[in-house]
C-alpha cells in the first residue's frame, strides 16, 4: 500500500499555528508553548521498514525551533475535537492528557481529517496483517503449482472473501515463478490434450485477473506472460473454443509507417492492442465494471506514454513530415504515413490538456495543416476522409489553431477545399465532418479578426458556390429542363444546414449578401424537390432567417413574394399531417404570435383565398384573426393619429410663435411611445398620446388565451435535489464540451412561460449543435450578461447603450424593434 | 434476402453495421419519419414498450415475450439508447425494422433522443468506441429529430415519453412544433418528453429533473377529458414492477429495461392491447447472463499504434 505523502510541511503558516497544552496533576491545563504543527513520518532508526506506518504530529516552537511535541498517531479511538478549534487526547507516552489549540480552525479541521485518514489506512493494515498472520493459515502460501494442486489453487483464488483476495494478490506477487510454472503446466495439459486440466486452469486466470491488481497486469500482459495468458482464456468450455493466439499471431499486422526503434515503444504498443483484445472480444462477458476501467485505465495510460515518447523523438516526427511532405514518396507509403498520422491524432487525447495543446501546436508548426491541404487533393476518398478526421481532432482538441491558419493567406486553398469536399459525393460513406469543420471555422463565437478574414473569404468564394448546387438539382420552375447536374440530397441537406448556421451567426452578412443575390428564391427551389425532408429544410431555412425579425427583410419578402413556394407546397401537401405541414404552421404561429405585422399582411392578403380552405386549423384561422385584429387597429390608429393631427394644427393656431418648438416637438414623441409602448409611463395619462400606446400596446398581451399557460414559476429550482444538481452539472459538463455561450443563453432565458423565449430556444436548438450568434462575442466574463433584449420586444435605451457596436453589428437589424 | 433483411438479421445477432449501411439505413429512415405526424395515429392492436436504454439482450427477451415484428405491431416510447452497453445495435435494429415495417412499428422520441443527453450518458462514447469516430453517432442523433413526438391509439390511448405540458391543452397544440430540432429546455416539446406525474402535485409543480414538470390527478382527469381519450400511457420513470398505474386508471407508466443499468433489480413490462383495446400486461426479467451472445466486437486486423 503506498504511504501518503508528506501531508504538511510549511511551517510558518498561521493556519498550523498552535498552542500546546498538557493536563497536569491538579486538573489544570498548563501552556507548553506555542509552535506549528505537521504531519510527517517519524524517523525511527531502528526499523526503516516500518518507517511509511509511523505518521506522527510534530509541533515545532515557533521561537526556537525545539521539538514541543511528537506523538505517533495510533489507530485507537483515542482523539477528541472540540469547539472547532480543539483537538485533545491521552497519550500512553506523556502519560497525560495532551491538547492542540488552533489558531484557525481550518487548521483544526485539516489535522482533523489527516488524523482521521492516518486512522483509516492504519486500520486496514492491521485487518491484513490479522489475515496474514493470524487468522487465515492457510493463506501463508499458495500451493504449489501441480496439476493436482489446480483445484486448490481455483479455490484461493476464486472464493476468498475481500480482505483474503488482497493476500492471495500478495502471494501471487511474492512468488516469482508462479506465472512461469502454471504456464508451463498449461502447456502439458495443452499437449495432452487435458480437457478438465485446461478448464480449471481458464477458471484460475480468470479469478486472476478478476483480482484486478494493477500489479498482477502488468505481469500477466508483459510480452513474456500475455500469449500464454491469452492461450488459458481460450479454454472456456462454455463457448466454443475460438483461437486467440492464432489470430494474434497469424491474422493482426503489426503496421509501421516509418520504423519504431524504441523498444519500449514496441512493447507498449503491441500491449495494448493484446489488453484491448482481451477485453473486447477474449473476456467481455466475464470482466466486471471494475475490471474494465482497470484495463481502460492500463490501455489510456499506454498511449499516454507511446504518444509522449514518440513525439519527444524529435526525429521520428521530422522524419514522419519530410516523408510526407516529399514528393518522392510513393503513394502506397503515403497512405499508410497518413493513416499513422490519423490514429497518431486519435491517441493524443490520452496526454493531459496542457499537452495536447501543446502537442497540436506543434503539429502545426511542423504544418500538419499543408499536409492535409495536400491530401484533401487525393482522388483516393479514403485517403481524404482520414485527413478530414485529422482536422477533426485538431478542431475538437483546439479550433483557434485551424482558424488562424485558415485566416491566413496559405490557409486559403483549405477552405476551398472543406467546401469543395462538403459538396462531393463520397458514395456510400459518411462525410459530415467537412460541413462540421467549416461550421467551427464560421463560429460566431471565435475572435473577432480570424473570424472576419475567414467569414469575409467564404461570402465572397463559397455562398455562390453553395447556391449553384442548389439551383442545379432543382427542376427549372417552368419545366423547361430538369436537374442540370443533381446533387446527393444528403449533400443539398449540409448546403441547408450550414445556410441556417450562417443566418443565426452573422445575421448581418446575410442581409447583404442574400438580399441582394436572391438567395432566398434560391434555396426555395428546394421545395420543388421529391425528398419531403429538403422541402422541410427549405421551409426552416426562411424560419430561421425571420427569427432576425427585420423589417427590411420581411419588407422584401413581401415585395418579392418570397414566400409563394412555401404556400405551394403547403397547399399541394393537403391535409396530411407530416413534418412539413407542422414546420408551415409553425412559421404561420411565428409570424402571429411574435406579430411580424408586415408579413402577416402579406401572407393573409396574398394567400388567404387559397389558405382559407384550411381555416379549420387553428393556426390559420387565428392568422386571419390576428390580421383582422390588426386592420381594425390601424384603422382606429389613424383615426387617433388623425385627430392628433388636427389637435395640433389647432394647438399651432392658438400659440404664439415662438412656441413653435415645443408645439413641433410632439409629433417625434408620438412615435417614440409607439417604438417603445412599454416605456408609455402613467405620467401623461390624459394626453391622447397615451392612448395611442396603449392602443398599440399588445405586444406584451398574452394573446394565446387558448393556450392558458399556467404560472410558471420565476424562481430558481432547489439545488439540493440531486437529480436537478445532475442535470445541471451535465449542462455544464455539456458547456464546457459545446458550447458555453448557448447554455448561458438558456439559462438567462430560465424557465420563462413567454413563447417568444422558448421559441428563441427552440430556435437556437433548430440547427442541431448549431448555435446562435453571441450576445456578447467579447468574452465570457460575468459582466458581460447584461440582460438580452427580447426579440421584438420592447428595448430600453440603457440596454441598447449598453452594447458596443461591435455587439449592434452581429445582432444585425436587433435595433430595429417595436412595432 | 434483401439487403435489408440481412442487416436485420445481423443486428439481431448483436452485431453493429457498418458505417455506410447505417447512413443509407438512416437516408431512408429520414424519408419515412418525416411523413409521421407529431401526434401518430396507431391502430389496434399493438404492444406498447418503454425504456430500453441500450439493454440489446433484454430487449431480446422483450421481442421473446411480446412476439416478434412483424408479427406484433410495436410502439416504442423513447430512451432507445444510452446507459447499456449496446445502444448502437438497439437503435440500429429498431430504426431497421421501422424502415422495414413502416406500418407495424412506430418509434416515438425519448428524452434521451437527444444530442447533450447522448454526451453524457453514454450512446456518443459508444459510437466512438464501436466505429472510431462519431460521424454514426452524428447520423443517428439527426434521425432522433425527425422521430415523432407521440402516438394516439385508436383516437382513446395518448403515448408519449415523458408526459403532459402546461403549453398543451389539446392534441392539436402539438401539431404547431416544427419538431426537427434538438430537444429544448423549455417549452411544449421539452415537457411532452421530460415531464412526470406526480401524485403529491396539485395541478403543475417544478420538475426535479431541471428540465419538464410534475403534474397531478386533475390535469390528467381535465386533458383526458378534454380530448376525449380513456388513459395517458408513459415511459421515462422506472417502475420496479414494470408498469404503474396512477390517478384513477387516468395515467399509466410502462417500463422495458428488466435490471435497469445492470444492477436495479427490477422486472420490466409491455403493454399488450388487443384489436377492442383490452389490456394485458407482460412482465419480464432480464435476459440470462449466458444468453448474453458472443464478444461483439471485431478489433481492427491491423495497426500502427
Amino acid at each position: 500500500m503506498g504511504a501518503p505523502e508528506k501531508l504538511a510541511t510549511s511551517n510558518n503558516n498561521s493556519m498550523q499555528r498552535v498552542k500546546v497544552y498538557r493536563l497536569n496533576d491538579d486538573g489544570k491545563w498548563d501552556d507548553q508553548g506555542t509552535g506549528h504543527v505537521t504531519i510527517d513520518y517519524l524517523e525511527r532508526s531502528e526499523d526503516l521498514q516500518q518507517r511509511s506506518e509511523d505518521l506522527s504530529l510534530f509541533v515545532i516552537d515557533e521561537e526556537d525551533n525545539e521539538t514541543l511535541l511528537v506523538h505517533r498517531i495510533c489507530s485507537d479511538d483515542i482523539y477528541r475535537k472540540q469547539e472547532d478549534t480543539i483537538i485533545s487526547w491521552r497519550d500512553s507516552e506523556y502519560s497525560s492528557e495532551l491538547a492542540l489549540s488552533f489558531q484557525e480552525t481550518t487548521g483544526c479541521s485539516y489535522i482533523w481529517d489527516n488524523i482521521c485518514n492516518v486512522q483509516r489506512n492504519l486500520h486496514f493494515s492491521t485487518i491484513r496483517n490479522e489475515t496474514y498472520n493470524g487468522t487465515n493459515n492457510e493463506l501463508r502460501e499458495l500451493p504449489a503449482v501441480e496439476l493436482a494442486t489446480l483445484p486448490k489453487i481455483l479455490k484461493v483464488v476464486v472464493d476468498s472473501s475481500v480482505t483474503d483476495q488482497l493476500c492471495v494478490t500478495e502471494l501471487i506477487l511474492h512468488d516469482q515463478s508462479f506465472f512461469r510454472k502454471l504456464m508451463d503446466l498449461f502447456g502439458v495439459c495443452e499437449d495432452l490434450e487435458n480437457k478438465e486440466g485446461l478448464h480449471m486452469i481458464y477458471k484460475i486466470v480468470k479469478g486472476i485477473i478478476l483480482l484486478n491488481s494493477p500489479q498482477i497486469f502488468e505481469k500477466v500482459f508483459g510480452d513474456e506472460l500475455i500469449m500464454d495468458i491469452i492461450g488459458c482464456l481460450e479454454y472456456d468450455l462454455e463457448t466454443p473454443h475460438v483461437n486467440h493466439r492464432n489470430f494474434l499471431k497469424e491474422h493482426v499486422v503489426f503496421k509501421e509507417a516509418i520504423p519504431i526503434k524504441d523498444p519500449l515503444v514496441l512493447s507498449k504498443i503491441h500491449q495494448t492492442y493484446r489488453i484491448g483484445y482481451l477485453k473486447d472480444v477474449v473476456l467481455p462477458r466475464v470482466l466486471d465494471e471494475a475490471t474494465v476501467a482497470s484495463l481502460n485505465s492500463m490501455i489510456h495510460s499506454n498511449n499516454g506514454m507511446v504518444v509522449t515518447l514518440l513525439k519527444d523523438d524529435t526525429t521520428f516526427i521530422k522524419e514522419l513530415f519530410a516523408r510526407l511532405k516529399s514528393p518522392t514518396t510513393s503513394p502506397d507509403s503515403k497512405r499508410n504515413l497518413v493513416f499513422f498520422l490519423q490514429e497518431f491524432c486519435s491517441l493524443i487525447k490520452s496526454l493531459q490538456m496542457v499537452q495536447q495543446l501543446r502537442l497540436f501546436r506543434d503539429l502545426v508548426n511542423e504544418d500538419i495543416y499543408g499536409v492535409i491541404t495536400d491530401i484533401l487533393q487525393s482522388e483516393d476518398k479514403k485517403l481524404v476522409l482520414t485527413g478530414t478526421d485529422i482536422l477533426m481532432f485538431s478542431v475538437n482538441q483546439d479550433p483557434t489553431l485551424l482558424r488562424s491558419y485558415v485566416s491566413r493567406k496559405e490557409g486559403v486553398p483549405l477552405l476551398g477545399l472543406l467546401v469543395k469536399g462538403m459538396l462531393t459525393d463520397f458514395g456510400n460513406d459518411m462525410h459530415c465532418q467537412f460541413l462540421e469543420i467549416i461550421r467551427s471555422l464560421l463560429d460566431s463565437f471565435s475572435s473577432a479578426g480570424q473570424r472576419d478574414a475567414i467569414v469575409e473569404i467564404f461570402y465572397e468564394r463559397h455562398l455562390d458556390q453553395l447556391i449553384s448546387v442548389i439551383t442545379s438539382s432543382c427542376k427549372s420552375i417552368n419545366g423547361t429542363h430538369g436537374f442540370q447536374a443533381s446533387a446527393k440530397p444528403e449533400i443539398l441537406l449540409n448546403i441547408c444546414d450550414l445556410l441556417c448556421f450562417c443566418v443565426l451567426h452573422h445575421p448581418y452578412r446575410i442581409k447583404c449578401n442574400f438580399l441582394l443575390n436572391g438567395v432566398l428564391d434560391k434555396v426555395l427551389y428546394l421545395t420543388r424537390r421529391r425528398e419531403k425532408y429538403l422541402v422541410v429544410a427549405a421551409v426552416r431555412f426562411i424560419r430561421t432567417l425571420i427569427s432576425h425579425n427585420d423589417e427590411h427583410l420581411a419588407s422584401y419578402i413581401a415585395k418579392n413574394n418570397v414566400f409563394k413556394p412555401i404556400i405551394d407546397t403547403f397547399i399541394s401537401n393537403g391535409n396530411r399531417y407530416n413534418l412539413l405541414n407542422s414546420a408551415v404552421l409553425e412559421l404561420f404561429e411565428h409570424v402571429r404570435k411574435e406579430n411580424l405585422k408586415i408579413l402577416l399582411k402579406y401572407l393573409v392578403e396574398t394567400f388567404w383565398d387559397r389558405l382559407v380552405k384550411f381555416d379549420s386549423l387553428p393556426s390559420i384561422q387565428s392568422l386571419k384573426v390576428r390580421y383582422d385584429q390588426f386592420q381594425k387597429e390601424e384603422d382606429s390608429r389613424r383615426r387617433v393619429e388623425e385627430r392628433v393631427l388636427e389637435k395640433e394644427e389647432e394647438d399651432y393656431f392658438n400659440k404664439e410663435s415662438d412656441e413653435e418648438d415645443t408645439a413641433s416637438a410632439s409629433t417625434p414623441r408620438t412615435t417614440q411611445i409607439r417604438a417603445k409602448p412599454g416605456l408609455s409611463s402613467g405620467s401623461d395619462a390624459s394626453s391622447p398620446s397615451l392612448r395611442l400606446g396603449g392602443l398599440v400596446d399588445y405586444e406584451d398581451d398574452d394573446d394565446d388565451e387558448e393556450y392558458k399557460p399556467p404560472p410558471r414559476k420565476q424562481s430558481e429550482k432547489p439545488e439540493d435535489d440531486e437529480k436537478s444538481l445532475e442535470f445541471r452539472l451535465k449542462r455544464k459538463l455539456l458547456a464546457a464540451k459545446e458550447d458555453p455561450n448557448l447554455v448561458k443563453k438558456h439559462r438567462l432565458v430560465g424557465k420563462n412561460p413567454k413563447s417568444k423565449e422558448s421559441l428563441f430556444a427552440t430556435l437556437c436548438s433548430t440547427l442541431s449543435h448549431a448555435t446562435l450568434p453571441s450576445k456578447k462575442p467579447t468574452s465570457s466574463t460575468h459582466s458581460t450578461e447584461e440582460p438580452v433584449p427580447e426579440k421584438n420586444g420592447p428595448v430600453s435605451p440603457s440596454e441598447i447603450s449598453n452594447h458596443t457596436s461591435k455587439i449592434a453589428e452581429e445582432k444585425g437589424e436587433k435595433g430595429v424593434t417595436g412595432i | 434476402m434483401s439487403d435489408l433483411d440481412r442487416q436485420i438479421e445481423q443486428l439481431k445477432n448483436c452485431e453493429p453495421l457498418k458505417e455506410s449501411e447505417v447512413k443509407a439505413l438512416c437516408l431512408k429512415a429520414m424519408e419515412i419519419l418525416v411523413e409521421e405526424s407529431n401526434v401518430q395515429r396507431v391502430d389496434a392492436p399493438v404492444t406498447i414498450c418503454g425504456d430500453i436504454h441500450g439493454q440489446f439482450y433484454d430487449m431480446k427477451e422483450l421481442f421473446k415475450v411480446g412476439g416478434d415484428c412483424p408479427k406484433t405491431n410495436y410502439l416504442f416510447l423513447g430512451d432507445f439508447v444510452d446507459r447499456g452497453f449496446y445502444s448502437v445495435e438497439t437503435f440500429l435494429l429498431l430504426l431497421a425494422l421501422k424502415v422495414r415495417y413502416p406500418d407495424r412499428i412506430t418509434l416515438i422520441r425519448g428524452n434521451h433522443e437527444s444530442r447533450q443527453i447522448t454526451q453524457v450518458y453514454g450512446f456518443y462514447d459508444e459510437c466512438l468506441r464501436k466505429y472510431g469516430s462519431v460521424n454514426v453517432w452524428r447520423y443517428c442523433t439527426d434521425i432522433f429529430d425527425y422521430l415523432s413526438l407521440s402516438a394516439l391509439i385508436e383516437n382513446k390511448i395518448f403515448s408519449v415519453h415523458g408526459g403532459l405540458s402546461p403549453n398543451i391543452n389539446t392534441l392539436d397544440q402539438i401539431r404547431t412544433i416544427d419538431r426537427k430540432q434538438e430537444v429544448p429546455h423549455d417549452g411544449a416539446m421539452c415537457d411532452l418528453l421530460w415531464s412526470d406525474p406526480e401524485d403529491i402535485v396539485d395541478g403543475w409543480g417544478l420538475s426535479p429533473r431541471g428540465a419538464g414538470f410534475l403534474f397531478g390527478g386533475s390535469v390528467v382527469t381535465s386533458f383526458n377529458h378534454t380530448n376525449n381519450i380513456d388513459y395517458i400511457c408513459r415511459a421515462h420513470q422506472l417502475v420496479m414492477e414494470g408498469f404503474k398505474w396512477m390517478f384513477n386508471n387516468q395515467i399509466v407508466t410502462v417500463w422495458s429495461a428488466p435490471n435497469y443499468c445492470y444492477r436495479c433489480g427490477n422486472v420490466a413490462a409491455i403493454l399488450e392491447l388487443d384489436e377492442n383495446l383490452n389490456k394485458q400486461f407482460r412482465v419480464f426479467k432480464a435476459a440470462p447472463q449466458e444468453s448474453r451472445g458472443a464478444p461483439t466486437k471485431k478489433p481492427p486486423p491491423d495497426y500502427f499504434l
